[in-house]
């Protein structure tokens, strides 16, 4: 007993470490602006910084980029790698099983590799600063590939051949049976695109230049230099980055320690 | 399969592309380049802030990865220990790793700067911190991104041996049960040795991640001050990116490339053998 109380206590302990900043970004954020750390003893309750954020710093339109690159991101990831996995999982071994493996292979390959090819490319197709740089390249993944592969691999084919023996199309038989019993995978793949994207920093830093283009990160280190930021403002502009994720998280926890750990017991 | 293609194309091309750029001298400004072979690899070698940069980013990779994977196999080891709300200590210490690197990069900066909370907490501790704040002397800087990164990457290395903890059988603890083992003497006896090839995915997992280390530089320092928390994937940003030297870049970016493979390989042989022996 005495050790489950002592456990307790340093849980909650690290609990205070671990939760502290993320506090502190949005209590700073109520405070007037020109505050540069909270002061206990003097909170305020202001909205002037998220109104700075929206009128002064575009953040309105940041935030629609996100959603809008996430979403596009996110629905073709679904599409595409289940797709793909159900090609790899029923298609002819001597086809699927190089691109299987190359597809593991991506999985180990530093995104940093890419960075300057991928920059490159975006330049020559003219897809450098639009959407077309921040969506087209990310529709697809290899960690999704691999989940979609593993999850469809694990259902029986009878159905499919019942459904090819009554004289169902291929494409009918992907949308009407097979899409339809992979919504679980479906979904982790989803919720893990979605957060990775919303919180992806590097390739839309690089592939975009104006403005205009920016998601809610790039514009948010873009903002100003932090060096002689307005904290409050700054923590307004990254608790509306920041929030989200964070709400998404708390609804949908399980589904997404189900995807990490599916990710990592599959080693 | 045409989406094969698609993958081919975003992942695999790129591959190649940038391997042969890294043999140019390709400028960006200039749109082309010149077949340089080995050349920049060479001055690569010989270039004192890539050399830095290397340096910088081993010292993060290795001061980083034991006491993140000994903080997170502790706390997961404790959860594990079903107390009553562990549900919520899980999602509270994951909630780091969900959060956007920018976001966390400017809490800390604010955090370490002179008057930040951690500033003055290490006053009151007694010590005394560099006077402008921590990111701003090149004796604490790489230190307190570190310990910034540790406790970020924490949540996510919790979980997963969470996860290997509960393909434990319980049956084996039933014994552990009946002969009143201790907490530890479980944990060190039984837990431990079974979650060898939980410990080999996350060391891996965390490598290949924490060589890739920019975000928190590009907020926090852009590399200062005096190149002392410069790392190796900022080097090739600011190198092909900004100063548009395409291929030098690229001969930077493949060779990080390839010093994470040889870990990589290097850590799954290690624990492969300590399996079979």
């Amino acid at each position: 007993m005495a050790r489950k109380i002592l456990i307790t206590i340093f849980l909650i302990g690290f609990l205070t470490i671990m939760i502290f900043p993320m506090i502190y970004m949005i209590i700073l954020s109520f405070q007037e602006p020109g505050t540069f750390a909270v002061d206990w003893q003097n909170l305020t309750m202001t909205l002037a910084n998220y109104a700075v954020v929206f009128k002064s710093n575009n953040f309105g339109r940041y935030f629609f980029n996100s959603t809008f690159v996430a979403l596009i991101v996110t629905l073709g990831n679904m599409f595409l790698c289940a797709v793909v996995g159900y090609g790899l999982s029923r298609g002819p071994r001597k086809v699927t099983w190089p691109i299987f493996v190359s597809a593991v292979a991506m999985l180990m390959i530093p995104q940093h590799v890419l960075i300057l090819p991928i920059f490159q490319m975006m330049l020559k197709l003219g897809w450098f600063d639009s959407y077309w740089a921040l969506t087209i390249p990310w529709l697809i993944s290899p960690i999704g590939v691999f989940l979609m592969k593993q999850y469809i691999d694990g259902l029986p084919s009878d159905l499919e051949d019942a459904a090819r023996v009554d004289g169902a199309g291929e494409l009918v038989i992907f949308f009407r049976v097979v899409l339809p019993l992979t919504t679980p995978a479906l979904a982790v793949v989803g919720i893990q695109t979605f957060l990775t994207t919303w919180n992806s920093f590097l390739f839309p830093k690089i592939l975009v230049n104006s403005n205009e283009m920016y998601t809610l990160p790039v514009g948010l280190a873009l903002m100003q230099d932090p060096r002689s930021s307005d904290w409050p403002v700054t923590m307004a502009g990254s608790t509306i980055a920041a929030l989200p994720v964070i709400i998404i998280f708390l609804l949908f926890q399980r589904k997404i320690t189900e995807g990490i750990t599916a990710g990592a017991l599959k080693q | 399969m045409p989406w094969a293609l698609y993958f081919l194309a975003f992942w695999l091309y790129p591959l190649g592309y940038s391997f042969c750029l890294s043999l140019t001298d390709f400028q960006l400004l200039q749109g082309q380049g010149n077949y340089v072979g080995a050349g920049n690899y060479i001055r690569l070698l010989q270039d004192p802030v890539f050399t830095k940069s290397l340096e910088n980013t081993f010292y993060f990779v290795f001061g980083t990865i034991p006491l993140t994977t000994l903080l997170a196999l502790i706390l997961a080891l404790f959860i594990a220990e079903k107390i009553p709300g562990h549900q919520i200590f899980q999602a509270a210490y994951f909630i780091p790793s969900i959060t956007a690197m920018v976001v966390i990069a400017l809490i800390f900066y604010n955090l370490y700067s002179r008057g930040g909370y951690i500033y003055s907490l290490a006053k009151l501790a007694g010590f005394t911190p560099p006077p402008n704040g921590f990111l701003q002397s090149e004796h604490t800087a790489l230190w307190a991104i570190m310990a910034m990164d540790i406790w970020v990457a924490i949540g996510y290395y919790v979980l997963i041996f969470l996860a290997g903890i509960k393909a434990i059988p319980s049956e084996l603890y039933e014994a552990a049960r009946v002969d009143g083992a201790s907490f530890w003497r479980r944990s060190w006896n039984i837990t431990i040795p079974l979650l060898k090839s939980t410990f080999a995915f996350v060391i891996v997992l965390n490598t290949i991640r924490s060589f890739q280390i920019f975000i928190e530089i590009f907020v926090m320092t852009s590399g200062r001050p005096f190149n002392s928390t410069l790392t190796t994937v900022f080097f090739v940003y600011d190198k092909g990116i900004t100063r548009g030297d395409i291929g030098y870049a690229s001969a930077a970016a493949y060779l990080l490339f390839m010093i994470i493979l040889i870990f990589s390989l290097l850590q799954f042989r290690l624990i492969n053998t300590k399996r079979t022996s």
